[in-house]
């Protein structure tokens, strides 16, 4: 696979990723407007699904990023490297998660997707609008505002991060047990203290 | 989510929710399924997208199983002489040091065995342009000038040279002969040697990569990054006035290593 072919690839998957988001912001709306029980229950599936497929999106951007430094030679720069830090660690946490379904793992890939979704939106934002005067991260090695990838027009490196952090952060926002999931854990609760 | 027998509830309702229980679990399974078949997709796609538009985009997708045939006697690399002191490393410094020092010269081969000798100091101006066949810019950049070559013609007070390093069997879009004969392009080639010893005379840090020589074989300007058609322009002007107008980093590039 060459480069062009993958970074189309990595391309559309960024935008599954945020038409993913996009989609659980809208229905998450409409169900506060409109209760249906139709979303309430794809919510509940969702979120029984939310650990695994955020470890899905970590595990394909990590592989995405290894591809362009090991294989494409593109060099990373400092603000790659601090989405690297944040993206590999959870690739492996999720994994470890979604093996043990563990929906607890929120607590710990949330800080650590937001962190990350950080780094890319700064990193997005000086590639779009390059400043004149450079950045305290960019060297002359590995200039972070080298558009190494550039597809549909803007869909850059980050940008894919930054998609990818974006997933990880609604399904950990979805992995917190709906009210519905909540009640039945309670009642089953009750029922065994009742023993 | 409990097996445990509980008194309040009946077989009936148990196995109620063991079933709800068990097709939650398969909606969970078809919605993982489903994230799966995306990436599968997307990948088909983008493969039909880069294969179909493979003919057009430079090079694009173009890989060493792309069937491309190498005719014997082709060769990625050759020996290089350099003459003169190595120019400092590329960077995105201003102002740039390299400016006005003079060029080393390189005496090597083409493609086919011809010799190649960029000899700044000649009294002509020379533009220098360093590719590489796995870079992606590179392969952007070069229909991009083919195409202004094609349409303006040859400029006939300034020489163009390219010089063909950082060959990587493993990489794609191997061999460089192959990719550069397969886009027609019109510039005189030199083959680096192994050590790349053309480029680091030349201080590359990135790819593409053009030097700009003016008549006196003293370095006018250097760029690095695909060049549009008008930074393009403007960097034959600055080696025919001797002036810099436009150097640095003048779009995407692929760095050196990786």
């Amino acid at each position: 696979m060459g480069v062009p072919t993958a970074s189309f690839f990595f391309a559309v998957l960024a935008l599954c990723c945020l038409g993913g988001v996009a989609a659980t912001l809208i229905a998450s709306v409409v169900q506060r407007v409109v209760p249906s029980p139709v979303l309430a229950a794809l919510r509940r599936d969702v979120g029984a699904a939310s650990v695994a497929l955020a470890a899905l999106v970590a595990v394909v951007a990590t592989m995405g990023s290894l591809y362009y430094s090991q294989v494409a030679g593109f060099t990373p720069c400092t603000l790659c490297w601090y989405q690297r830090i944040f993206m590999y660690s959870l690739a492996v946490v999720l994994i470890v998660a979604a093996v043990r379904r563990d929906r607890e793992v929120r607590w710990y890939a949330l800080p650590l997707a937001v962190t990350g979704a950080g780094f890319s939106v700064y990193h997005s934002w000086i590639q779009a609008f390059p400043p004149d005067s450079g950045t305290s991260f960019c060297t002359a090695e590995a200039p972070c505002t080298t558009r190494h990838v550039w597809e549909f027009g803007f869909v850059s490196l980050p940008f894919m991060a930054l998609c990818g952090f974006s997933f990880v952060i609604t399904m950990m926002v979805l992995a917190r047990p709906a009210p519905q999931e909540v009640s039945v854990v309670e009642s089953t609760d009750h029922e065994l203290v009742s023993l | 989510m409990s097996n445990r027998p509980t008194t309040s509830s009946s077989r009936s309702e148990r196995a109620r929710q063991a079933r709800a229980a068990s097709e939650a679990r398969t909606r969970t399974g078809w919605i993982i399924g489903g994230a799966v078949l995306v990436v599968l997709l997307a990948a088909g796609i983008a493969l039909l997208a880069t294969r179909s538009s493979g003919d057009d985009v430079a090079g694009g997708g173009a890989s060493p199983s792309g069937g491309t045939v190498v005719p014997s006697g082709d060769r990625s690399t050759g020996p290089v002489q350099v003459t003169g002191s190595a120019l400092p490393a590329f960077s995105q410094a201003t102002p740039d040091t390299a400016v006005g020092q003079p060029a080393p010269g390189l005496v090597g081969e083409s493609f086919d065995g011809e010799a190649v000798r960029i000899d700044p100091g000649d009294g002509r101006p020379k533009i220098v342009a360093f590719l590489a066949h796995w870079c992606p810019h590179c392969q952007k950049e070069v229909p991009r000038l083919t195409d202004w070559l094609e349409a303006n013609g040859m400029p006939t007070d300034v020489d163009l040279f390219a010089v063909s390093t950082a060959v990587a069997p493993d990489r794609g879009n191997y061999p460089p002969g192959a990719w550069l004969r397969r886009e027609a392009w019109p510039v005189p080639t030199m083959l680096d040697d192994q050590d790349q010893a053309a480029a680091s005379a030349y201080g590359l840090s990135s790819f593409p990569y053009f030097v700009v020589i003016g008549p006196d074989g003293r370095v006018v300007g250097r760029a690095s990054g695909e060049l549009s058609t008008s930074q393009w322009e403007a960097l034959l002007e600055a080696a025919r006035t001797g002036s810099s107008t436009s150097t640095g980093e003048v779009g995407p590039a692929s760095r050196v290593g990786g």
